[in-house]
């Protein structure tokens, strides 16, 4: 579970490959040429892997707040800038989204769960960059997201691959 | 004819909305509930204000305060759950109202054709109470952006 700005959050831990603090980052950080999304402006390497460091405050469309951690993503090269890890909690139920909400949520969210007696959104680790924007960061930043373990010349399909 | 307990006659549900009194047939409500607790999250969706909890199931609340008293509806404990069609299946929803609701028979005088989302009106004791299209006042409200509920705003 983690928070930004007054908003707390869960996914899945299978889904994160690393927590790190944002201090740690340092020189692994990389400006993007063409910074074609507000809430994506970095890069960051991390065992010879690159990842788009997503805003997680400008994504939700939340006023500005301090991330003080990033959450590396296992499947999808997305690092997400949170403001605070709460806690580890066990997720015993996932109900969908109801179908009154129509908005950015659906692609958000993976649905609601209850902790505590508490609603909390799900978050989905393929909704903080939509297929859609990866492209667009891809075509305006050619190359960039290609590391060591990504050899130039590699498909885009084989790189989703890895 | 005014309103009052006849049998024969539709039934309407009278709730406050901010401000505003109005009716909605009684055939879309289900429940007038009682909850201490509003579930808020980041979301773009407009006129929903978070979603409450009821016998472990969510329920999105549904305020409809910009649309029918040009703002968001003050803080509350109570929500009248009404059910909408949407793509073809129910879904229960939560609208947050002020104070008790009235359950009340009458003949609804049809309004005119204006595109706006009263159907008709209601003569309740000498007080002319509009009766709402809830599915158009909902897509009026969401097409008047500027009435949007920030996802940062809660009710209570």
């Amino acid at each position: 579970m983690f928070s930004i700005a007054e908003y707390s959050f869960v996914i899945s831990a299978s889904s994160v490959q690393e927590i790190r603090s944002t201090d740690s980052l340092g020189g692994n950080v990389v400006d993007l040429d063409r910074p074609v999304l507000q809430k994506v402006r970095h890069l960051v390497e991390r065992d010879s892997r690159s990842y788009y460091v997503v805003s997680g405050y400008e994504h939700f469309h939340l006023p500005l707040s301090r991330p003080t951690s990033v959450l590396i993503l296992r499947a999808v090269p997305v690092a997400v800038l949170v403001d605070r890890i709460e806690e580890m909690a066990e997720m015993r139920i996932l109900l969908g989204l109801p179908r009154s909400f129509c908005g950015e949520e659906r692609v958000w969210y993976r649905g609601l769960t209850v902790l505590g007696r508490k609603v909390v959104p799900v978050a989905d680790p393929r909704g903080f960059l939509t297929a859609e924007e990866l492209q667009r960061l891809e075509e305006e930043n050619p190359g960039l997201l290609q590391t060591a373990s990504h050899p130039v010349g590699a498909s885009r399909h084989e790189r989703e691959r890895m | 004819m005014n309103a009052g307990t006849n049998n024969l006659a539709p039934s309407f549900v009278v709730l406050q909305v901010g401000t505003r009194r109005i009716a909605l047939p009684r055939e879309g409500v289900a429940e007038l509930i009682a909850t201490p607790l509003l579930y808020t999250f980041p979301h773009t969706t407009p006129n929903i204000a978070g979603v409450v909890l009821r016998r472990g199931r969510i329920l999105p609340v549904l305020d409809l305060g910009p649309g029918v008293s040009g703002a968001p509806s003050p803080s509350t404990r109570f929500f009248l759950v009404v059910e909408r069609q949407i793509s073809n299946a129910p879904e229960k929803c939560a609208i947050p109202v002020q104070g008790a609701c009235e359950l009340v028979s009458g003949i609804m005088l049809p309004a005119g054709d204006d595109g706006g989302f009263v159907t008709g009106h209601l003569d309740f004791n000498g007080e002319q109470i509009q009766v709402l299209d809830l599915e158009k006042a909902i897509a009026i409200s969401a097409a008047n952006k500027d009435n949007w509920i920030p996802a940062t705003e809660e009710l209570s």
